[in-house]
C-alpha cells in the first residue's frame, strides 16, 4: 500500500498524496487546503483529521482552520425547527 | 442565571468550580461524558515515591469536593454553541440554554490520529480510547494488541493494559511520512524518551533508559539498539521497527512491521507479519479549543504547548471579557498542573465577581502552579516552561497593542 491509498479524511475519502500534492502546488494555508480538497468538510466536521491537515499546510502561526457551530452533532429539530 | 458556568468536568474544571463555589458563587459544570473526571479517569501510574496515582479515585475526590462546595454538575450534556449577549454568556446544549456572567472553558485535550495504511479498519483506536475502555469501562479492547507510537504516554498505557491482563504483542513506531515525522524517527523518539526518563511514570522505564544519558551514548543506543527491542512488562518495545501497514478484511487481523534505519526509513526485505486483533495509535494530544474559537478568542501556535492555544495570561484570563481557560486547553500537561490552574481560574473569577480579600489566595495558587509543574511526574513536552513564557509574552504584546490603539 502506498501514499495514494492512505486516507487522511475518512468522511470525504481524501488521501495523503492528494493533500501533499495540493499543499505543494499551492503552498496553501490549512483552510485553503480544506477548501481545495474537501478534507475536514465531512459529517464529523473535521474533528478527526483537522490536526493532520494543519501539519501538512505550510507552518502557520495563525489558526486558519476554524470550527463553526454546532460543534457537536444535534438534531435539526432541536436547533429550532418545529414539526407540526 | 449562574455566576459561573464551567465547561468540562475534568481536573481543571472541577477544581475551579469548587474554588469559586467556596467563595460563595453559584456555579454550574457541564460535561459531555457519562462520568466526571475527564482524561484523569484513565490514569494509573506509579509515582517517584512508590505510591500509585489512580485517576478514578482522584476524580471521585474532585467530584465530591465540588458537590460539597455546592456546585451543580450536569453530565452527558454536550455544548454545541455559545454566544455573548449584553454581558452574559449563553450556552447551548441539546435541550436547555444556560446563561452565566462568567465562563470557564476547561475542555481539555484530544488525540491526533496518524495516517498509517489501514488505520481506518475497525479495531484501530487511539491509545486513549484503549485506556478508557480498559480502566474506566473494564472492557478489554481485544486479546492481543499492537501499540504504534513510543513515548511516555503510550508506555504508561501499555503498562496499564498489561496490568489488565491484555497481551501487547509489541510497541513500534509509525511509518515515516510527512505527518508522522516526529513520531517516526528513532533518534527523535529516543531524545524525547531520554528527557522523560528521570520523570518517567515507572521506575522500570527509568532504569531502562538510564544507559543512554549522554549524547554519545544516545547515538550508540540507537545504532546498537537491539533489533528485537527491549522488553518491559513483557511488552517488546521496538524503536528500530515501524508498522508499515495494518491489514485485515473486515477488521484488524494483524500488522506488517519493517526494520528501519536510524532516520526512520524502512529496510526492504525485513518485513514480517504480527497477528493481533486491535491496534492503538498514539499521535499525541492537542488542546481542544472549538469553543474558544466560537468565542472569537485569538490563537497562537506554540509547539511546546501541543498546538494552537487560546491567548491567555497566568491568571487564566483571555482577552474576551468574562472568558477564562484552564487545564489542557491552555497546553498539554498533567492532571496535577490542571488542578492547580483550575484553582487559579476559580480565584480569578471570584475576584472578578467582586469578592474581596482574595489577592493572597490567588498569589499562592499561582505559586502552586509553578511548583506543581516543576515536580510533575509526566511532562508531555520537555520545554513546557518555554511554551508558557511564549504565550505570556504574546499576552503582553497583545495588551500593549490595545493600549496603542
Amino acid at each position: 500500500m502506498n501514499d495514494k491509498e492512505i486516507i487522511v479524511c475518512r468522511c470525504e475519502e481524501v488521501t495523503l498524496s492528494e493533500l501533499q500534492q495540493t499543499a505543494d502546488t499551492y503552498s496553501c494555508s490549512a483552510r485553503e487546503l480544506k477548501l481545495r480538497t474537501r478534507a475536514g468538510m465531512g459529517f464529523c466536521g473535521g474533528r478527526t483529521c483537522s490536526t493532520m491537515i494543519e501539519v501538512l499546510a505550510h507552518n502557520e502561526r495563525e489558526k486558519t482552520l476554524k470550527f463553526q457551530a454546532p460543534i457537536r452533532p444535534i438534531h435539526f429539530g432541536k436547533l429550532g425547527g418545529e414539526i407540526s | 442565571m449562574y455566576d459561573i458556568i464551567v465547561i468540562g468536568a475534568g481536573p481543571a474544571g472541577l477544581a475551579a468550580a469548587s474554588t469559586a463555589a467556596l467563595e460563595g458563587l453559584h456555579v454550574l459544570v457541564l460535561d459531555e461524558y457519562i462520568k466526571p473526571g475527564g482524561r484523569l479517569l484513565g490514569q494509573l501510574y506509579e509515582e517517584a515515591d512508590g505510591n500509585w496515582w489512580n485517576g478514578i479515585d482522584e476524580s471521585a475526590k474532585l467530584y465530591d469536593q465540588a458537590i460539597h462546595a455546592g456546585v451543580e454538575i450536569l453530565l452527558q450534556t454536550a455544548v454545541h454553541d455559545m454566544e455573548r449577549h449584553e454581558s452574559s454568556w449563553f450556552i447551548y446544549t441539546e435541550d436547555v440554554v444556560f446563561s452565566s456572567k462568567q465562563l470557564l472553558l476547561a475542555t481539555g485535550a484530544a488525540e491526533s490520529p496518524l495516517p498509517i495504511p489501514g488505520w481506518t479498519l475497525p479495531g484501530v483506536m487511539s491509545v486513549g480510547a484503549a485506556q478508557v475502555m480498559t480502566n474506566v469501562h473494564r472492557v478489554k479492547p481485544g486479546d492481543r494488541g499492537i501499540i504504534i507510537g513510543v513515548n511516555v504516554l503510550s508506555a504508561a498505557i501499555a503498562m496499564e493494559l498489561h496490568l489488565a491482563g491484555i497481551d501487547i504483542a509489541a510497541m513500534a513506531l509509525p511509518p515515516l511520512n510527512r505527518i508522522t515525522t516526529k513520531h517516526a524517527r528513532p533518534k527523535e523518539v529516543v531524545e524525547a524518551l531520554l528527557h522523560a526518563s528521570y520523570l518517567a511514570p515507572s521506575r522500570l522505564l527509568r532504569i531502562g533508559s538510564k544507559f543512554m544519558t549522554n549524547p554519545f551514548m544516545r547515538q550508540l543506543g540507537i545504532t546498537f539498539y537491539p533489533k528485537n527491542g527491549v522488553t518491559m512488562w513483557g511488552v517488546p518495545i521496538q524503536l528500530r521497527k515501524a508498522v508499515i501497514e495494518i491489514y485485515g478484511t473486515n477488521q484488524v487481523e494483524g500488522v506488517i512491521v519493517s526494520t528501519i534505519d536510524k532516520d526512520g526509513n524502512p529496510i526492504y526485505g525485513s518485513e514480517e507479519n504480527i497477528a493481533c486483533d486491535f491496534v492503538c495509535i498514539d499521535g499525541g494530544l492537542y488542546p481542544l479549543t472549538e469553543l474558544a474559537e466560537l468565542a472569537g478568542c485569538p490563537f497562537y501556535y506554540v509547539n511546546e504547548l501541543g498546538g494552537y492555544v487560546p491567548l491567555h495570561n497566568e491568571k487564566m484570563e483571555t482577552p474576551i471579557e468574562g472568558l477564562y481557560v484552564a487545564g489542557n486547553i491552555t497546553g498539554i500537561e498533567g492532571a496535577k498542573v490542571a488542578i492547580s490552574q483550575g484553582i487559579v481560574a476559580g480565584y480569578s473569577m471570584a475576584i472578578r465577581s467582586g469578592k474581596q480579600g482574595l489577592a493572597d489566595k490567588l498569589q499562592d495558587a499561582l505559586n502552586t502552579v509553578h511548583d506543581t509543574r516543576r515536580q510533575a511526574a509526566i511532562q508531555f513536552h520537555p520545554k513546557i516552561e518555554l511554551g508558557r513564557d511564549i504565550i505570556q509574552k504574546q499576552w503582553e504584546k497583545y495588551q500593549s497593542r490595545l493600549v496603542q490603539i
